[in-house]
């Protein structure tokens, strides 16, 4: 992780916006995996056929 | 040792996150989604009683089914092929004549748009339906994530037939969590543009998602509930019919 972020390009403030991006984006992707697991195997919304 | 060292730290490591993606899954199911739902409660609550004051409403002619065909409406006894019912219909005083059910008038309302809010759904025995849940048009994915949602082609509410509403068993606000605990002679009540209509529930039952026939029309007017079944899974189908006891068309459907 360290490692990672010093490898990130620009000054310090560039690599800490950078950081912060992609974490967010990360989430968001992760809410959608978690929705899809979520919408399809926990509760579908009881709808037949 | 180094190694151990090493497979150790990456095991430990591995579980950490394994653990946290987990956590991060339960409280996004349960507390996420269900936070989402409730917000969109309050705009769809709006949006159902604007279209209780907008929605067009006309009078129709309904002809029940020929009393032979299964039950004694309101009574629930079925009756063998060619009895007659008294008063429920047939031609001039002649016993002999074919019965015709009398026409009557039932109210209807328009048909909602796909994914908007049409009605307000309370059920008295449930904590969580007492003060009622938005029923929208529609059941799916993004649908059912607002509330509960009627499937489209089955009959509105309060109609003849029978009226299919789906919903969210553990996640999205989970309106329908406790719908196994509803007994045969509880109420449920939808409040449509029409008004309140009062459903009694008669049974309830497990099926597969793939039994289609729970949903097909039924004589006299009947809500059916389905929900995932059991909670925090998708296997099944807990499946709750109820018959209309009282509203707006009752009497036009089973006098």
């Amino acid at each position: 992780m360290k490692n990672w972020f010093i490898s990130l390009p620009g000054p310090m403030a560039a690599k800490v916006v950078i950081a912060v991006i992609v974490v967010i984006i990360g989430l968001i992707a992760l809410f959608f995996v978690y929705d899809w697991i979520g919408t399809n195997l926990l509760d579908t919304g009881g709808t037949i056929g | 040792m180094g190694v151990v060292r090493r497979v150790v730290r990456i095991v430990g490591w591995t579980s950490i996150v394994a653990g946290l993606l987990i956590l991060g899954f339960v409280a996004q199911q349960l507390f996420v989604t269900t936070w989402f739902a409730q917000q969109n409660q309050e705009a769809l609550v709006q949006e159902a009683e604007t279209r209780f004051q907008e929605a067009e409403i006309t009078e129709v002619e309904y002809t029940p089914p020929a009393p032979s065909s299964t039950t004694t409406p309101g009574v629930g006894t079925t009756l063998p092929p060619g009895e007659v019912v008294p008063g429920a219909g047939g031609s001039g005083n002649d016993p002999g004549a074919p019965l015709v059910p009398k026409k009557r008038t039932i109210l209807v309302e328009s048909t909602p748009e796909k994914g908007t809010a049409f009605a307000i759904i309370r059920i008295p025995t449930i904590d969580r339906l007492k003060d009622g849940w938005t029923v929208v048009e529609g059941v799916s994915i993004r649908d059912l994530k607002n509330g509960a949602g009627h499937m489209p082609r089955t009959p509105l509410p309060g109609q003849p037939g029978n009226a299919v509403i789906s919903g969210h068993r553990t996640t999205y606000g989970a309106p329908f969590h406790e719908l196994d605990t509803l007994n045969p002679g509880d109420i449920i009540e939808v409040e449509t543009a029409l008004g309140t209509h009062t459903y009694a529930v008669r049974e309830t039952i497990i099926v597969r998602p793939t039994e289609l026939w729970v949903t097909e029309p039924r004589d006299g007017a009947w809500l059916t509930l389905t929900t995932c079944h059991p909670k925090y899974s998708a296997r099944q189908r807990l499946i709750v019919f109820a018959e209309l006891i009282d509203g707006p068309n009752w009497e036009a459907i089973y006098a």
